[in-house]
């Protein structure tokens, strides 16, 4: 039935991942080269030296990058319940001002990052709140609970509700209800969601330049490298082996949740 | 008398017992110190072993500095409103704002052993001293200077007219497009330095003193200039990245550029960099450490205050950042300097500079001037032209 | 008690849906909603222009500031450059995401799905730099026009009045190309989760009707992909409106909103008139939203 796609539409999707992909190509291309400072292109030589210079040469890597993870851990912990309480609220509830709630809800990945990491550092200010990194926290699991709040709504939307009522007829309570017929099923939905604002989190620069006080994350570590560079191929190998420890779970969690939907239908 | 006298014995007492802790005791000290820099000014080795002027203080003096680095007077400025800071490394043009915001204080040089040793045309400069107080220590001082790519200028350029009026180069193609100009309002002064010898007529006396008629003729060039601008420099590192792969051949810069750009020999092979500082004279910075009216930690501060004026880490950040040093004596027998560093740096010029200054309304050449908040307006519509 | 409170729930669902909805909702207004509130005040006080110290004082003089001829030429330059970010990233991931939805299967569909999600987990700044190089004018495009003997193409295209420069990292062209390379897996994500909700028996029925591929397309898929489209152009107009990093990189020094916001904020230290800023954003995205929310985009997102 499915017939073959056209050649117009192959060309263009292969040129849409190519342009996706140049670049990256190009920073792998650039962890190898021997210029320390500045680049140029065609690189003038290549070199493994600056892996063992990431890994020997330069402790002020790990403390950022420790302290992203744990960032990006605790915000998306902090999104999968608030943001899974809202999307359960909101998917099959009907009451007035829903609507508006539900845009109130996707305000802050709607409205620019400029305007979150700005508005935060303003009530900082006002409150006398010194920066920390649960300042850092605070902006990132807002846009994290949006993140998995919008995951969780659509598959809430299509949870079967006669499968809930069965399971309150037979007698068990909400909290079984939830933990055996309700969980399962939004499960690869959370998975999903809760990836994605991982990574969101773990390379936010936005938001974090106004919350962050002096301290540094990842992503700000590698913006004073990039404008002050010393040894700029170290921050493309960052980048790298950021890219090469994610891409494991990135592609399981696409089976899982390929699971998920395949399951349901 | 006597207290130049207490000076200079604190001064051999201070080296004596060490360069670092002064005449404050070790038990008063807080544990910490919070500073605002320019990059590249407090190092601790992160970047390069050699560079390191943090650890010995921290080790002597218990105090574990926190660095927050700004990259234009106007972010520190900011920064040391927002508090929390207890030094800044302020630039004539933040440091005149700072005091008139009451957000430093002046400081006891008496504390100071190495006080002594600073450059004494820095001690009482304008941009750090007012009704005879000191705020502040001198740090690093330095020009900036016409950069210029030596295929193109086979002799150096001898006036600033390369970056400002459109013209053809010794290449014979136009500089439209390959000339830069610093993107912070201040820069409005290096026209008016070009214009003290371009139009005399126009009387001006100081470039950060300009009477509306000054000003006006001032921002007429800038806003030529736009024309010829591809890109403002903000940032020095991605001004070496402009040099070298943008084809920027003149520009105001930095020795720090400068010396980047002449430490790489592939650059140098394809694009080769030299400077110099044009007839009209230059624009220039002088760096004042500054402390905190409210510092939560003034003894440490106080420590750091003569540290940074300890003739190796003055050698050794001039080295680093391409500056000339507060302290003459820095200039010699320091191994990463080297003797010839601080003449490379631009020790030489002091008298063809105009230090950065913040411009206020009120002014002694022409009673009233135009001020900083206006510079800044204008410039940044100039930009968007 | 869990009993108790379980037949409350099932008996007063009101009550469950106020339960759950608390603790979230709590969080936007008080933290998200509170902080705005907090930065829309300040807009209403005054910078003190030479102490750089802000004027506690009640006064609209800071919007009147917002409407200089020079503010609202960077306001118009960014609804601009959105729109145009906006428009060239759905033209872009549409083929990408038709084909990953329709076409795509088994292996080819994973491979699909990394190849998107990819750059989205490679440094955002990394990535930003790696362009600077491409589009240096000693950089790679010119490298490659010179090596195919084009060089008079770019140069054609680069004297350009408006959007051309000395080179295109210095140039609009250039601040557009990062812009949609950045944003494009924001746009292609929702448009194929759109597709991907289409039935298939609507596919087929047309399909048994004698419907042509190109009919089935206008016909069935674009329309039901459109709610897709908006949502993934709500990602891209606001990042593209509040971005202050690419244009400072790679660009021709013509201030857009994020940078004035960020300039304002952190270097003048004139946060009245950043927060007045960053009404004009809110305001847009205000009525894109409204807007969106009659399409039905919200259900894409």
């Amino acid at each position: 039935m499915r017939s073959d796609a056209s050649w117009p539409l192959k060309i263009a999707a292969t040129c849409g991942l190519l342009f996706l992909h140049i670049p990256l190509a190009l920073i792998m291309l650039y962890a190898f080269t021997t210029e320390e400072k500045s680049f140029q292109f065609p690189p003038p030589g290549l070199t493994l030296h600056w892996f063992s210079a990431a890994w020997f040469d330069r402790p002020d890597i790990w403390p950022p990058l420790f302290l992203s993870l744990k960032v990006a851990a605790i915000a998306t912990g902090l999104a999968l319940v608030f943001g899974t309480l809202g999307a359960a609220a909101l998917a099959r509830a009907t009451f007035y001002g829903k609507d508006q709630l539900s845009l109130l809800f996707i305000l802050p990945i709607a409205l620019p990052g400029i305007i979150t990491g700005i508005a935060l550092r303003s009530a900082f200010d006002i409150m006398h709140l010194p920066f920390s990194t649960w300042t850092i926290i605070l902006g990132h699991a807002t846009f994290c609970i949006v993140v998995v709040y919008n995951n969780a709504l659509a598959r809430f939307r299509r949870l079967q509700g006669n499968m809930v009522e069965a399971s309150m007829d037979l007698g068990a309570n909400s909290f079984q209800t939830f933990r055996f017929i309700i969980l399962p099923q939004i499960a690869s939905a959370l998975l999903a969601g809760g990836m994605l604002a991982f990574a969101l989190s773990f390379d936010e620069v936005i938001v974090t330049t106004f919350t962050a006080g002096q301290q540094e994350t990842l992503p700000i570590w590698m913006l004073g490298e990039l404008i002050r560079p010393r040894q700029r191929p170290v921050t493309n190998v960052v980048a790298i082996i950021v890219m090469a420890v994610t891409f494991v779970p990135v592609l399981c969690a696409y089976y899982f949740t390929r699971e998920g939907e395949s399951r349901k239908t | 008398m006597k207290s130049n006298k207490t000076i200079a014995l604190l001064s051999i007492a201070g080296f004596l017992a060490s360069s670092a802790t002064g005449v404050v005791r070790a038990a008063d000290m807080e544990g910490q110190l919070n500073i605002v820099a320019w990059a590249g000014y407090v190092e601790r080795g992160d970047s390069d072993k050699a560079y390191d002027w943090v650890t010995g203080f921290e080790k002597e003096t218990g105090c574990k500095v926190n660095v927050k680095t700004a990259a234009t007077s106007d972010e520190m400025v900011t920064l040391m409103n927002q508090g929390g800071f207890d030094l800044v490394t302020a630039s004539g043009d933040a440091s005149l704002r700072l005091i008139a915001g009451k957000k430093v204080q002046p400081i006891d040089v008496t504390k100071i052993a190495n006080w002594a040793n600073v450059d004494k045309r820095l001690q009482d400069a304008p941009w750090n001293t007012v009704d005879g107080k000191h705020y502040g220590t001198p740090y690093q001082w330095g020009p900036n200077v016409l950069a210029y790519n030596t295929n193109v200028f086979k002799t150096a350029p001898t006036s600033w007219s390369v970056v400002f009026e459109e013209q053809n180069l010794p290449d014979g193609k136009s500089n439209k497009g390959r000339v830069q100009a610093y993107y912070g309002a201040i820069y409005i002064a290096d026209a008016a330095v070009y214009l003290m010898t371009k139009k005399p007529e126009l009387g001006i006396k100081n470039p950060y003193e300009l009477n509306k008629d000054q000003y006006a003729a001032a921002l007429d060039v800038v806003t030529k200039q736009r024309a010829l601008v591809g890109r403002y420099w903000g940032d020095a590192n991605v001004q070496v990245d402009d040099f070298k792969n943008e084809g920027v051949v003149a520009s105001s810069s930095w020795p720090f550029q400068v010396n980047l750009l002449e430490a790489d020999k592939a650059v140098m092979a394809k694009t080769p960099i030299a400077s110099t500082i044009p007839a009209e004279g230059a624009t220039g910075w002088a760096d004042t450490t500054m402390l905190h009216a409210e510092a939560a930690h003034p003894n440490c501060a106080y420590a750091w205050l003569n540290h940074s004026l300890d003739a190796k880490v003055q050698g050794d950040v001039a080295a680093w950042f391409g500056s000339v040093p507060a302290v003459p004596a820095a200039c010699k027998g320091n191994a990463l300097l080297t003797d010839a560093g601080c003449d490379t740096n631009g020790m030489s010029n002091f008298d063809k500079i105009w230090f950065w200054r913040t411009p206020t309304g009120k002014c002694e050449a022409e009673g009233t001037c135009v001020p900083y908040s206006q510079w800044a307006k204008d410039y940044l519509a100039v930009q968007g032209k | 008690m869990f009993n108790t409170l379980s037949d409350l729930f099932f008996r007063r669902p009101k009550a469950l849906t106020a339960l759950l909805l608390a603790p979230p909702l709590a969080w936007i207004v008080i933290v998200y909603i509170g902080s705005l509130l907090a930065l829309l005040l300040q807009s209403f006080y005054h910078l003190d222009d030479f102490s750089g110290v802000i004027l506690h004082e009640f006064t609209l003089s800071t919007y009147a500031e917002l409407f200089d001829q020079s503010n609202v030429q960077i306001i118009l330059r960014t609804i601009t450059m959105a729109a145009l970010v906006t428009l060239a990233s759905s033209v872009v991931a549409f083929p990408v995401a038709y084909y990953a939805a329709r076409f795509a299967r088994g292996k080819w569909k994973a491979l699909f799905y990394i190849a998107v999600m990819m750059p989205l987990w490679s440094s955002y700044l990394v990535k930003i730099y790696a362009w600077k190089l491409i589009l240096a004018k000693e950089g790679i495009v010119s490298w490659v026009a010179t090596s195919l003997h084009i060089s008079w193409l770019l140069d054609a295209l680069l004297s350009v009045p408006v959007i051309g420069g000395s080179s295109l990292s210095f140039s609009y062209i250039g601040t557009f190309l990062v812009f949609l390379y950045i944003w494009l897996p924001y746009m292609i994500l929702p448009i194929q989760a759109a597709l991907e909700r289409v039935p298939h028996d609507y596919v087929e029925a047309a399909a048994d009707l004698g419907a042509t591929q190109a009919q089935i397309f206008r016909g069935i898929l674009l329309p039901l992909a459109l709610p897709g489209v908006i949502a993934g152009s709500i990602f891209t107009f606001s990042l593209t409106l509040g971005d202050y990093i690419v244009p400072q990189i790679v660009g021709n020094s013509r201030a857009m909103i994020g940078q004035a916001v960020y300039t304002l904020q952190g270097t003048a230290g004139d946060i009245p008139l950043a927060a007045a800023f960053t009404v004009v954003p809110m305001i847009i995205m205000g009525v894109y939203l409204t807007i969106a929310k009659r399409m039905g985009a919200f259900d894409a997102l």
